[in-house]
């Protein structure tokens, strides 16, 4: 009997002795397994902080008296011709020209964003708005590439016609008016989705209280649930410009990549920031390469501030209310 | 409601109508354009056959041409393949993709004098039997005419450039053939293709435990402070960065990790990281998405049963959240087939045919940029490989709606009972 509650007792301090061991090791993996995971999630926002850092700090080399033959920074931010082959970088007329066009791309998406939304989310019947929806979400998934070859196979062409019908001659249909229609096609679906889900956020009383003081459906639609979803519109316009802005590979494939500027003929050759950094990609080293990342730098500004500009704009509209 | 409120509606109305009715008018045209240009260069061989084509030279050992009777024609070639009764052998005419002229074989009798040629080109193939067989592109062959002479035929000798006029050739004068010139079928995709698979390999090992670690820690663990919302936002910015930048940032702040690995230059790698981290943003919301959906309760009870933190995130929360992570994943893999301006700074726009994760390549999106990109660009290639990437990219967007549809079937039932 003795022997047994002997035998018992050492087995149950062996086994209190394992739990304690398993547990503190429970407790490292928990500690480890927690470090680990918080490092991916600051790994993953800190992401953003270090590409801004290095494409800036690359970007700003070619300023610096030390580089081997330095880029005035003076001409890179007024020049109006961008010659390469002659050294001389001038960005202005390309910042001009990626504004414009993305500009005017908004005011033919925009408005027809916003209406397919409308038309999605409140006229539609049920299974033709599920349809829709489905176009809207394949269009967003369509790469850019597939655009590009899209728009110089078709886009070029329409355009041609276009100026041969105003006795203008393009090149090949390369043309500002080909990256506007382009890049118009290729933001649709972005403002339109941000719409949809803006308009389905419009409390149903708003419209049920419009109807009730006898506005007709439509008045409805344009009138109330347009303006209620107003500040989430304008943020599918801030996301849809800056794709517009940064859309690189089907922009550069219609773009022309004009030498001077501002471009402001539809049918004559442009040239974009991103259609500028895609360019001679067959440098490696020297100012040619390293300028792309000054381009980019540019880029990343034109963005910021257009997203600053905009809001500000949401501001207004809404306080004025 | 007057008359002209009516009008006034109903204009709007048809306005609606129409713009929806354009977007449904844009993806038709895009996909009726990428069909009409692309389909007839769409097939099996262009999916599986090399970019670069061979060039394949080959010898001919004497032979008695009077042991071989006449070849019979075989009855199923095609009406414009002309045969040569004396080897055997069938030729087509035609016009490549760089719109150049070509003779192809089209047939090769089984016991034809042209079955064992000798492989002369220097090469680890040199000495090998090689016959004048179907599929090959031929360049020139040369033969002994009745007076003993060497002469030569096909589309690199002043002769024989078309298939008839070689064949008659062929057929009348010649005694016998000495070698010939071929090279096999090229412009192929499937170094792209391996290519783009090897990127989709190394993207998701990098991005999914990254992105999963990342959304785990945000859904689970991070407290409510101003720490996490920054991480957060920053996150959220990160998403609204272009891919071009992105590819700039391959290029100065990935590329020294890469040369840790002794890689110099641009390389599948180096796109790889790139696009590993274009892919976090989508990666940490779908799963963070579907660890929001995973109910508390379970969490409560796992806890309670004595497990620890990370054994109920391990076995308890991320199985639950697996469908989430699953529609994560196509869409990351839709997201690398179609991306093109990061990796054509961070992989290059070489066509390689034998890929490798430390040396240059192209994806099948960047392929269709370089084809593009020549002094004559190539619309049916690009629009062939546009079918491939559009077909992909589609069915993975659909697999997902349909993915997420039965997942929130799965979760209403229950509560309706």
């Amino acid at each position: 009997m003795e022997k047994d509650i002997n035998n018992s007792k050492d087995n149950y301090e062996l086994i209190s002795e394992k739990r304690t061991k398993r547990r503190t090791m429970y407790k490292t993996i928990d500690t480890i397994m927690r470090g680990l995971f918080k490092l991916s999630g600051l790994i993953s926002a800190l992401m953003i902080v270090l590409i801004i850092l290095f494409v800036t700090i690359k970007g700003l080399t070619v300023f610096l008296p030390s580089y081997e033959n330095p880029v005035d920074l003076g001409n890179f931010l007024t020049g109006m011709r961008w010659r390469a082959d002659q050294q001389d970088y001038g960005v202005l007329f390309i910042i001009i020209n990626t504004i414009l066009s993305s500009f005017l791309a908004a005011l033919i998406a925009f408005p027809l964003a916003v209406l397919s939304a409308l038309m999605i989310t409140k006229i539609a019947p049920k299974r033709l708005s599920g349809v829709l929806t489905t176009i809207v979400e394949l269009l967003a998934a369509v790469p850019s590439v597939v655009y590009g070859v899209f728009a110089s196979g078709v886009i070029t062409s329409l355009v041609d016609n276009i100026a041969s019908f105003f006795n203008y001659t393009t090149f090949g249909g390369n043309s500002m008016l080909a990256v506007v229609l382009l890049l118009a096609i290729m933001i649709y679906p972005t403002i339109t989705s941000m719409a949809v889900v803006a308009i389905n956020a419009v409390p149903e009383s708003h419209e049920l209280g419009s109807l009730a003081l006898g506005a007709s459906r439509t008045q409805t639609n344009f009138k109330v649930v347009l303006s209620s979803a107003k500040s989430g519109i304008f943020a599918g316009l801030i996301l849809g410009l800056g794709r517009a802005y940064g859309e690189a590979t089907a922009v550069s494939m219609v773009a022309g990549n004009a030498f001077v500027g501002p471009t402001w003929n539809p049918f004559g050759i442009t040239r974009t920031l991103t259609s500028t950094m895609l360019s001679g990609m067959h440098e490696t080293a020297g100012v040619d390469y390293d300028i792309r990342f000054s381009v980019g730098i540019i880029l990343m500004i034109v963005i910021l501030i257009n997203n600053f500009l905009v809001n500000y704009i949401k501001r207004r509209i809404e306080s004025g209310e | 409601m007057t008359r002209r409120r009516i009008i006034n509606d109903k204009i709007k109305e048809a306005l609606t109508w129409l713009s929806s009715g354009i977007s449904a008018f844009v993806l038709i045209a895009i996909v009726v354009f990428i069909f009409s240009r692309g389909w007839e260069t769409l097939n099996w061989d262009l999916l599986t056959t090399g970019y670069n084509s061979e060039n394949l030279m080959a010898d001919f050992v004497h032979v008695d041409m009077n042991e071989f009777s006449e070849f019979e024609k075989p009855s199923n070639l095609k009406d414009d393949a002309v045969f040569s009764s004396k080897y055997g052998i069938a030729f087509v005419d035609g016009i490549d993709a760089n719109k150049e002229t070509y003779t192809k074989v089209v047939y090769l009798d089984e016991s034809s004098p042209l079955q064992d040629g000798k492989i002369t080109t220097a090469g680890p193939r040199q000495g090998e039997q090689l016959a004048l067989h179907e599929g090959l592109y031929l360049q020139k062959i040369s033969y002994l005419d009745e007076a003993g002479d060497k002469k030569s035929a096909g589309q690199m000798s002043p002769e024989g450039k078309e298939a008839s006029e070689l064949v008659a050739i062929l057929d009348n004068q010649s005694v016998e053939i000495v070698d010939f010139y071929a090279q096999t079928e090229g412009g192929g995709l499937r170094g792209s293709i391996i290519t783009t698979l090897i990127l989709i390999g190394i993207t998701l090992v990098i991005a999914l435990p990254l992105g999963i670690f990342a959304a785990i820690y945000l859904n689970e663990l991070a407290p409510k402070n101003k720490l996490t919302s920054a991480i957060r936002s920053s996150i959220e910015l990160l998403s609204g960065v272009p891919s071009i930048i992105f590819g700039l940032m391959g290029m100065t702040m990935l590329f020294p990790i890469t040369q840790l690995f002794g890689i110099d230059g641009q390389s599948i790698t180096l796109g790889a990281m790139t696009l590993a981290v274009i892919l976090l943003p989508v990666i940490i919301r779908q799963t963070e998405e579907a660890l929001i959906n995973v109910p508390n309760g379970m969490r409560m009870a796992s806890l309670s049963l004595g497990a620890t933190e990370f054994q109920t995130i391990y076995k308890v929360v991320v199985p639950n959240a697996l469908p989430g992570i699953l529609t994560a994943t196509l869409l990351s893999i839709s997201r690398i087939i179609g991306e093109s301006a990061a990796l054509i700074f961070t992989v290059g726009t070489a066509i390689t045919d034998n890929p490798a994760w430390n040396a240059k390549g192209t994806s099948l999106a960047v392929h269709i940029y370089t084809v593009m990109g020549g002094e004559q660009p190539n619309f049916e290639l690009a629009s062939a490989i546009s079918i491939v990437i559009l077909t992909i990219v589609l069915i993975l967007n659909v697999s997902v709606k349909v993915i997420t549809y039965y997942m929130t079937k799965e979760k209403d039932e229950p509560a309706k009972a």
